[in-house]
């Protein structure tokens, strides 16, 4: 009985195999301790890593006198195209990358 | 979830960067124009300074009213900082002579909104040598709170000289001073 339990314990923490198409990113903040891991399918656009990171570091886009916005930077580029997918972004043969999540503050676009 | 910001009780800060942070906001800033410097270390239950760096030049704007990074500098320090396991603790910013050295509606839209961030203002153009006067100011549940004498004394430890890298930082690389 109680191996029984214990094997069901494994099933449930044991990741899924990785398919070919993943891709391990990690995404650093500047002022977090820890980065954030997830895989990915290489599909997944870099609109719902930079969402899925800014919900892992609690920070969102925002409007008070002047609009904040976040961006993946990724070598040392802004990535601007939000729908561009992970395969097309680091081609086919990348498994794993690495963005850096950083805000710009645009002066004076919100009405207070 | 992993919280990205655990809890800091205490902030080792050593005595010398005090002493370095504000000579190098006052040689930058010249009292004409703000300045600032960014700490960075460990955060932990303990969080001790292991890094001052200096944004200038390419991707900071200084005026007589603002000190302003720019993203592409964050980006560049990120790089520099995360393989060393380093993470921003604390933005700190001069007020000119006649400004008194409190956070303003500005600074605080400016500044980094994290918890257990901090952020400091050094008056007179970083010519303010008792740190009890600059601003001392923590992000907590949504909100910049000033600190009081009692919180530093409580939370703050001033350490004998503990090894730190100085560094001046722009958009395009993280240098070491000497």
């Amino acid at each position: 009985m109680e191996s029984q339990v214990n094997l069901q314990e494994i099933k449930q923490v044991a990741p899924p195999p990785a398919k070919d198409t993943d891709v391990e990113v990690t995404v650093e903040y500047l002022p977090a301790a820890k980065p954030f891991h997830r895989t990915y399918d290489g599909t997944v656009t870099v609109g719902t890593v930079r969402s899925d990171a800014m919900t892992f570091f609690g920070v969102s886009d925002h409007r008070d006198r002047d609009t904040h916005q976040f961006f993946l930077e990724f070598n040392g580029q802004r990535l601007i195209n939000m729908n561009q997918t992970l395969d097309q972004l680091l081609g086919p043969h990348r498994k794993g990358a690495r963005f850096n999540l950083v805000e710009q503050i645009t002066p004076g676009c919100a009405q207070s | 979830m992993t919280d990205p910001y655990p809890a800091i009780q205490h902030w080792l800060i050593p005595r010398s960067v005090l002493a370095e942070t504000r000579k190098r906001v006052q040689e930058e800033g010249q009292n004409v124009r703000e300045s600032g410097a960014l700490w960075l270390g460990e955060r932990g239950d303990a969080a001790r300074v292991l890094a001052v760096v200096f944004p200038r030049g390419k991707g900071v704007e200084a005026r007589a009213d603002k000190w302003k990074v720019t993203p592409e500098v964050f980006g560049t320090l990120t790089r520099w900082a995360k393989p060393q396991n380093l993470s921003l603790l604390a933005v700190v910013h001069t007020h000119l002579n006649g400004v008194p050295p409190r956070l303003s509606r500005s600074d605080r839209e400016y500044s980094v909104q994290v918890p257990g961030i901090l952020a400091i203002v050094i008056g007179e153009g970083g010519a303010e040598t008792d740190h009890q006067k600059w601003g001392w100011y923590l992000y907590e549940r949504g909100n910049y709170r000033h600190l009081t004498a009692q919180d530093l004394s409580g939370h703050f430890m001033l350490e004998a000289d503990h090894l730190f890298q100085t560094c001046e930082a722009d958009a395009d690389a993280v240098r070491e001073l000497t």
